[in-house]
């Protein structure tokens, strides 16, 4: 049990990435407090859908046994879209519909409180409805704890792993995210809708506990971004993430783009007849690996979203296993600074380090220009127009007439969609050296 | 003091003020609060009637924080102790911790837990069991630890609903009870417990409350204070003392809990329709009185046309369209 007033670690949120950090705390015998804002973990939280559980291998065997789960994900669609049509590349394995299983859907308020309570059973010390309202310093600059909005509510630490999410208040007054510019975030909107599990079965061809994860480009008016379906046990979310800058440009509200995209013609029959139950929106930080801030002071860590560490590479949207991953690291990181009793910033220097031989910042520096890339304009507004012209051409029978060749189709559609095959070329070799 | 508020006291007299609730007495009188852990949002099956509870959306109603704040306030004035007890399953204790935190000694008494996935047949027949049982259960858990000078309720739960179990305590104890409060203070010289409750017409009522007494609040007029961060980091982890109470306590038999066998929706028994008799015509016929009511034609063939205009006569004054005696002028 920790002093009343002073502990060797105090993780700020109990996300995904504060629950991982003080898991590996604890386990390597730290005193260490989790403090949380919201009632319980998972309360604030709000994401897609779809968490990918491979990096819970090494620390939580077996955990697919026990972790709370709507579905496993064994059917996973692209799809490229314009207001009228739709192409899919429809992907399904049974490989993920057993152990050890790929991504699976579920409630962040299910999930977020079973790997909090993995980190309690290890030792820590949950501590909700208390918000970190700033950092104390020693005279040196050196972090030595948080201020919380509780009576008596100074706690010391010798390291202090801020895990509070995206727009991280204590990543800035550490002045480590110096200036938040809006052009490094998105806006996730979302919407959570009610049917029966033998609809979902039916309608998404599944059975028992599988699920079904699409990704759609193309859906949002024009403006940078993608929207996703998922299924759960008894609900399916849908949504859009969207640019923050190019939304308040284009002046249209989030909510109608969902409903748009909820009455698109390959939508609507998945959710006909279902019934709005949850409708969230938060921020996320897309600006990958360039945009990230400095992740270590003297005394202080920063892991998860408030490092910036989603991956949101257009076909991919990952944010809690980069979470776990990275607040894994911290943890180990500061346990082992606090063991040689040194939680310097040359010591937590360590932390990086470790991040860029693991998948959290290998993948995002491998991946860091997939952002730009992904949400520029002609990715976003004439691409699905393009691709599927192309295959409406394709697949239109127009006897008499003989077929046309798959070249003039492809003029005729990047012509009609205002892009030249030299745009084409180049963003098709653009592409390829991004996801190389 | 304006004519929409009248003074009462309350319903025992205020002869136990002075036997037991002098607040100099050397005993720190116990202040005990019933807490009720529910599931604020249940998911009900609309087809079936089934409930499936999630520990996750459990909580203390408002009205139980109130209940708690106004314990910890009068404990104050009383310089007094706070005991809370609640009836529930072990996630409770997740939120009994809280409140320890707040310097109020916890203690859980065991009861159904909930199902680990699906509908909770457990908990319905829990919520359908005798009031009075649990009643005696939380007095028998409060005086574990001693006699209460003060038990305070929220005024109902947000599940069984029902308001009473502060009446039924309050009998279980032999207290005094006032319910429904809107206000609970110390005041007035000598220092009395003074309460104050709505009344119809936009009307209050207040009360002078005399010990040991049962009062239950509503969720108004006070918030329930926060911990400090340091007796919360001890309540975090501390055990929360749990006590095995038997349904059958302090004289109450046992309740005869209904067994609850299959939650289905209500589908009343079928009413048997003798099938219908007779062709659809007949069927129509009968159901329109199309032709039923009418009289059989009658057919008059007399001899002769003066005869035929006799009868035709005969029959209209028998329908009431003629005078009987009625004369016609002479045609001649
Ligand atoms: C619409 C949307 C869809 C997404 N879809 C997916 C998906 O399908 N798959 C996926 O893997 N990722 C997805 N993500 C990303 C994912 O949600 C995040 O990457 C992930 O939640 C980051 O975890 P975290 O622990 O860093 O932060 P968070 O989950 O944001 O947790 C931060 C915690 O800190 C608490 N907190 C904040 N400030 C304080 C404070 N001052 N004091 C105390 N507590 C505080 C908060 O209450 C919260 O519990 C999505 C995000 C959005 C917005």
């Amino acid at each position: 049990m920790p002093d009343a007033d002073r502990v060797d670690a105090v993780v700020v949120g109990a996300g995904p990435a504060g629950a991982a950090a003080a898991l590996e705390l604890a386990r390597a015998g730290r005193s260490v407090v989790l403090l949380e804002r919201g009632p319980f973990p998972g309360s604030k939280n709000v994401y897609g859908g779809v968490v990918y559980g491979r990096v819970l291998d090494a620390v939580l065997p077996n955990w697919w046994d026990e972790v709370p789960v709507e579905r496993w994900v064994v059917r996973r669609s692209t799809m490229v879209m314009t207001p009228t049509q739709a192409l899919s590349i429809d992907f399904r394995s049974e490989a993920w519909g057993s152990a050890p299983y790929n991504g699976m859907t579920t409630y962040r308020a299910d999930f977020d409180r079973w790997l909090a309570g993995k980190a309690v059973d290890a030792g820590a010390t949950l501590v909700t409805s208390t918000v970190a309202t700033g950092l104390l310093r020693d005279e040196g600059g050196r972090v030595i704890g948080v201020r919380t909005d509780r009576a008596d509510g100074e706690l010391r630490a010798d390291v202090v792993i801020a895990c509070d999410g995206v727009n991280s208040f204590l990543a800035k007054e550490a002045g480590l995210l110096p200036r938040a510019e809006a052009k490094h975030y998105t806006l996730g909107v979302k919407e959570v809708l009610a049917l029966p599990r033998e609809v979902i079965d039916e309608r998404f061809g599944v059975h028992g506990d599988q699920g079904v994860d699409i990704e759609m480009l193309g859906c949002t008016a024009g403006i940078p971004g993608g929207g996703f379906l998922y299924t759960n046990a008894e609900t399916v979310s849908v949504g859009v993430v969207l640019s923050v800058t190019h939304l308040a440009e284009a002046k249209v509200r989030p909510e109608q783009i969902v409903a748009d995209l909820k009455a698109h013609p390959a939508i609507f029959p998945y959710l006909r007849g279902a019934t709005v139950k949850e409708y969230a929106a938060h921020l996320i930080p897309e600006g990958g690996y360039g945009a990230m801030p400095r992740l270590y002071a003297d005394g202080l860590l920063i892991a998860g979203d408030a490092a910036g560490m989603t991956l949101a590479a257009g076909i991919w949207l990952e944010g809690v296993n980069f979470a776990i991953g990275s607040g894994l690291a911290a943890g180990r990181t500061a346990a082992a600074a606090l063991a040689a009793g040194d939680p310097s910033a040359a010591r937590l220097s360590a932390y990086p380090a470790d991040l860029h031989r693991s998948f959290v910042l290998a993948d995002h520096k491998r991946l860091r220009k997939a952002p730009e890339v992904i949400l520029s304009e002609r990715m976003q507004q004439r691409y699905p127009g393009l691709i599927a012209d192309l295959m409406e051409g394709m697949f239109t029978v127009t006897n008499p007439e003989p077929k046309p060749g798959m070249a003039a189709l492809l003029r005729r559609a990047a012509k009609r969609n205002g892009v030249s095959l030299r745009d084409l070329a180049a963003d098709g070799l653009k592409l390829g050296r991004v996801f190389r | 003091m304006t004519d929409a508020t009248a003074v009462t006291d309350a319903t025992a007299g205020v002869a136990g003020v002075a036997a037991n609730g002098d607040p100099a007495s050397p005993v720190r009188p116990l202040i005990a609060v019933g807490l009720r852990f529910v599931d604020q949002r249940p998911a009900v099956n609309p087809l079936t009637g089934a409930v499936t509870r999630d520990p996750a959306g459990a909580a203390f109603a408002p009205a139980d924080g109130a209940a708690l704040e106004h314990a910890l306030r009068i404990a104050a004035a009383w310089s007094g102790t706070v005991l809370a007890v609640t009836v529930g399953p072990a996630v409770a204790d997740e939120a009994l911790r809280p409140v320890a935190a707040l310097g109020v000694r916890v203690l859980r008494v065991a009861a159904v837990e909930p199902a680990p996935a699906g509908p909770d047949r457990g908990y319905l027949a829990e919520l359908a069991a005798d009031e009075r049982a649990l009643a005696a259960r939380l007095v028998a858990a409060i005086r574990t630890v001693g006699e209460p000078a003060l038990v305070l309720c929220g005024d109902r739960s947000s599940d069984r609903g029902t308001g009473a179990l502060p009446a039924l305590l309050a009998h279980e104890l032999g207290a005094a009870q006032a319910l429904g409060l809107v206000d609970l203070r110390i005041g007035g010289d000598p220092p009395l417990l003074l309460a104050e409750r709505r009344l119809d017409g936009g009307r209050r009522e207040r009360l002078v409350v005399p010990r040991p007494a049962v009062c239950s609040v509503e969720a108004a007029g006070v918030r329930l204070r926060r911990a400090p961060l340091p007796a919360t980091l001890r309540a975090a982890r501390a055990a929360v003392e749990v006590l095995e109470v038997p349904l059958a306590t302090g004289g109450v038999a046992a309740p005869v809990v209904p067994e609850i066998g299959s939650a289905r929706a209500y589908r009343p028994r079928p009413r048997v329709i003798a099938p219908p008799v007779g062709t659809a015509r007949d069927r129509l016929r009968e159901l329109t009185g199309v032709l039923d009511r009418q009289e059989p034609p009658t057919v008059v063939q007399p001899d002769s046309a003066a005869g035929a205009a006799d009868a035709l006569l005969g029959y209209l004054s028998r329908a009431g369209y003629l005078q009987p005696d009625q004369t016609w002028p002479d045609q001649t």
